[in-house]
């Protein structure tokens, strides 16, 4: 006779629709670049349930997503963002210029105030001016424009580094010298390969793949990125800006 | 929508659709979206909030988001924050600090807590960041709004006043948000207070946060009303420093920002630790030297203190 | 026209046999009792003028508004049912702010002019079973002026819902005459102050009273300082000038 006891007392139900997916996702703007990037690995608990879940996505070919947290709701949130920049284009005949892809991600975000999307977004790419730029953004839509921000499982692993690295925090620049406002693609790239490989050795969310996205501003050289193993083009047109994806290995176990 | 058909095909299929149509409304997925208007549809009659199908909705979100102190929900909200606006002789002062604390992370030490309405009105934000960005924004065009059918500025009361009912009317389903809307009107300088409880005030001065009693102990000291401008930005200056280096979930940059009769005017970002140790820098008001290291080592600090002669 | 009028000019929701919506022709009509309205697009900006009709000398001119501002970088000005315009230019402010707090930008001059025409063709439609908002289409047209990232454009927009872009446009009661003065003065390199003449000159031409600061308004939206009404001491100014 199997214990009914435990059927005994009162139940408590919760609604509860949200999981924690992990992973790391990573932005950085440059002077005419900016580069975002994202592990691809998709757990839930201490179970890995797909080594390649991509984090994040190509909106326009000035403006790239990354979206971390509950993965359902991430994905969700992309279909919905790029089915708004489809109207919009219709309805205006332009692409959607990044802030105002800012904009529109936290009045979506916003939206659902009151059921709201457990999901960090990173928003980078090229800005009408032709500048690189980062925006983060918390679970409900507040968002604010930055040089580089790391969101998920390895944030408080990886934003110290980029804190030292990218703004040089606590570093002295040597007498009559000073520090650069903005770093080289090269730099900035070994930085992001750097950043992962490390969150991957002390964080068991962090691993499997890493995938890179490189936003070029409008006519700047190719310099930096030609000759990268595993690029790959993502624009729909060369004389605009262009879009490039880097895909790297990281540790599996 | 089309009732002449639905009424002649009762079939499954048809149920099915409207069902779909039913859920794609309330997603706010209306024709308004397209078109001319796309992209806002959900703004033409209110605004339209998907909400939990759940018998207490607060409840939920109260469970998922980290309302106030508990580290472990998964949704984490910005939250903690020292804010001060106070009205003088010469305007307005209004000086805010830029930490973000999610739980005991930092999330960020670069927030933009005053918020430019418009170009003569600001309003400040403590409690939840998107509250009071996505709000103070709406108040925004509702002011130009305002100015573009009656041919003059709104009041700094009037646009308060539309802040606070508009919060009040989603009262208990948990917004957060401590402000003070500040600006120059008709009436001279004016500074209210107006939080998510639905509370209105008018006064003089103002600090919200978890740092707003270390703002209070200097503001207070050193208010008066016929500060100098050099005077009152410093006093603002000074007690942000305050907050920022006593309250931990305050810190790293002081904003400063100035409200005269012609609107308001950035004053300048000023780092906490810079203040601590070297001060402000060559501004305004500042006394030079650093507001905290010179008082505890120039022999006042006990592991440094002179050998006092027998 | 008159030889086909029958049953089908009453209701404004049944096309004519021969495919004619007549409740939407005669509000078309409408705009040619209205007072004239002209605008001029130069490379630099765009003028709008009116002719204000003083039908009494105890009458205000100052408060016969036929010259709105939609948004910081449109403006619009009217002929016809002037009342119906409130109602669409309200819209188009409603819709620019609304851009504005959506997408963090200026609307596009040709976004707001689709977006009052979609308004225009409201009329006689219900939701549900919920009575009609509008009884009957609007008896207005509009010529709506802007700068965007294409530049300075000028649109016209009438009852029927449509919309086109020009370089130089009027319409009301002298549309006419002053469209062939146009036509004819337009050229490509016009300066904004040449197009405030001749804004001037056209109302003039066909104006029954002697043209002043009093009886004519002139607005512009310029690339340096977006949308402004002249006040009467600079229209005076001009106007002397001519």
């Amino acid at each position: 006779m199997p214990d009914m006891s435990v059927l005994a007392g009162p139940q408590q139900h919760q609604f509860n629709p949200y999981a924690e997916n992990g992973g790391t996702i990573l932005a950085i703007a440059g002077a005419d670049f900016t580069v975002v990037a994202g592990d691809t690995r998709q757990s839930e608990g201490y179970s890995i349930q797909t080594r390649y879940a991509p984090k994040v996505f190509r909106l326009t070919d000035r403006a790239v997503l990354a979206v971390n947290g509950f993965a359902a709701d991430g994905n969700m949130f992309v279909k919905k963002v790029k089915q708004r920049l489809e109207w919009y284009r219709h309805a205006h005949a332009k692409d959607m210029p990044l802030r105002a892809i800012a904009r529109l991600i936290q009045t979506m975000l916003y939206a659902q105030r009151f059921f709201p999307y457990y999901v960090y977004n990173i928003l980078g790419g090229i800005e009408e001016d032709g500048s690189g730029a980062v925006y983060s953004f918390d679970p409900v839509g507040s968002y604010e424009r930055e040089a580089c921000r790391a969101a998920g499982a390895a944030q408080s692993l990886v934003q110290p580094f980029l804190d030292n690295q990218i703004y040089f925090k606590n570093q002295t620049a040597a007498p009559g010298q000073s520090h650069p406002t903005h770093l080289p693609l090269s730099d900035v790239l070994s930085i992001v390969i750097d950043s992962f490989t490390s969150a991957t050795e002390r964080h068991i969310e962090v691993g499997d793949g890493l995938e890179i996205y490189i936003v070029l501003a409008k006519g700047r050289s190719l310099q930096g990125v030609e000759g990268l193993r595993g690029l790959r083009e993502m624009s729909s047109r060369e004389d605009g800006e262009r879009v490039f994806v880097l895909q790297r290995e990281l540790k599996k176990d | 929508m089309n009732s002449f058909a639905t009424k002649f095909s009762p079939t499954d299929a048809d149920i099915e659709l409207r069902r779909a149509q039913e859920i794609a409304e309330e997603e706010g997925m209306s024709d308004v979206m397209w078109g001319s208007e796309a992209g806002f549809g959900n703004l033409v009659n209110g605004h339209a909030f998907n909400i939990p199908s759940v018998p207490d909705p607060s409840s939920f979100l109260r469970l998922h988001t980290d309302d106030h102190a508990d580290p472990n929900c998964k949704i984490k909200i910005q939250h903690g924050t020292t804010t001060l606006a106070f009205r003088f002789q010469g305007g307005v002062i209004v000086a805010v600090d830029s930490r973000a604390t999610a739980g005991s992370y930092i999330a960020s030490g670069t927030v933009k807590k005053v918020i430019e309405i418009n170009p003569y009105l600001l309003g400040t934000m403590a409690g939840g960041a998107a509250d009071c960005q996505y709000w103070e924004t709406y108040l925004g065009i509702q002011c130009r709004l305002h100015e573009l059918r009656n041919k003059e500025r709104i009041s700094v009361a009037a646009a308060s006043k539309y802040l606070s009912n508009l919060v009040y009317g989603y009262k208990g389903m948990g917004l957060s948000m401590g402000t003070m809307i500040c600006g120059w009107d008709k009436t001279g300088p004016a500074v209210f207070y107006v939080d998510s409880d639905g509370t209105r005030l008018k006064g003089d001065l103002f600090s919200v946060g978890s740092g707003s009693t270390f703002a209070y102990g200097v503001l207070d000291q050193g208010y008066r009303w016929d500060l100098t401008d050099a005077e009152a930005q410093e006093l603002g200056r000074r007690s942000i420093y305050a907050a920022g280096h006593r309250d931990a979930f305050s810190g790293n940059t002081c904003n400063l920002y100035h409200v005269k009769e012609d609107g308001w005017k950035f004053i300048g970002n000023y780092d906490i630790t810079k203040m601590h140790y070297d001060g402000p820098g060559e501004v305004a008001g500042a006394p030079g030297g650093g507001y905290g290291y010179d008082v505890r080592t120039q022999g006042r600090f006990s592991a440094l203190a002179p050998t006092v002669p027998a | 026209m008159f030889l086909t009028r029958s049953e089908y000019d009453r209701g404004v929701n049944t096309f004519s046999p021969e495919g004619r919506l007549f409740q939407v022709e005669y509000a078309i009509e409408a705009i040619k009792l209205g007072s004239t309205t002209v605008g001029i697009r130069t490379p630099t900006g765009v003028v709008l003028g009116v002719e204000k009709r003083v039908q009494s000398p105890l009458l205000e001119a100052s408060s016969i508004e036929k010259i709105m501002e939609i948004d910081t970088h449109l403006g619009c000005a009217m002929s016809g049912l002037t009342a119906d315009a409130r109602t669409m230019v309200d819209h188009a402010r409603v819709t620019s702010q609304n851009h504005a707090f959506t997408y963090d930008e200026r609307i596009k001059v040709e976004s707001v002019t689709q977006a009052v025409c979609d308004l225009a063709l409201r009329f006689g439609e219900s939701v549900h079973d919920e009575d009609a908002m509008m009884s009957r289409p609007f008896g207005v047209a509009l010529l709506i002026a802007g700068i965007d990232e294409l530049g300075p454009q000028l649109y016209h927009t009438d009852p029927s819902g449509t919309f086109v872009r020009y370089d130089a446009k009027a319409i009301g009661s002298g549309s006419e005459a002053a469209q062939s003065e146009l036509q004819d003065k337009w050229h490509k390199q016009m300066t904004i102050p040449e197009a405030q003449k001749q804004v001037l000159r056209v109302l003039k031409q066909v104006m029954e009273e002697k043209l002043d600061q009093h009886n004519v308004q002139l607005a512009q939206v310029t690339v340096d300082k977006g949308f402004e009404i002249l006040d009467e001491k600079t229209l005076k100014e001009i106007i002397d000038d001519m």
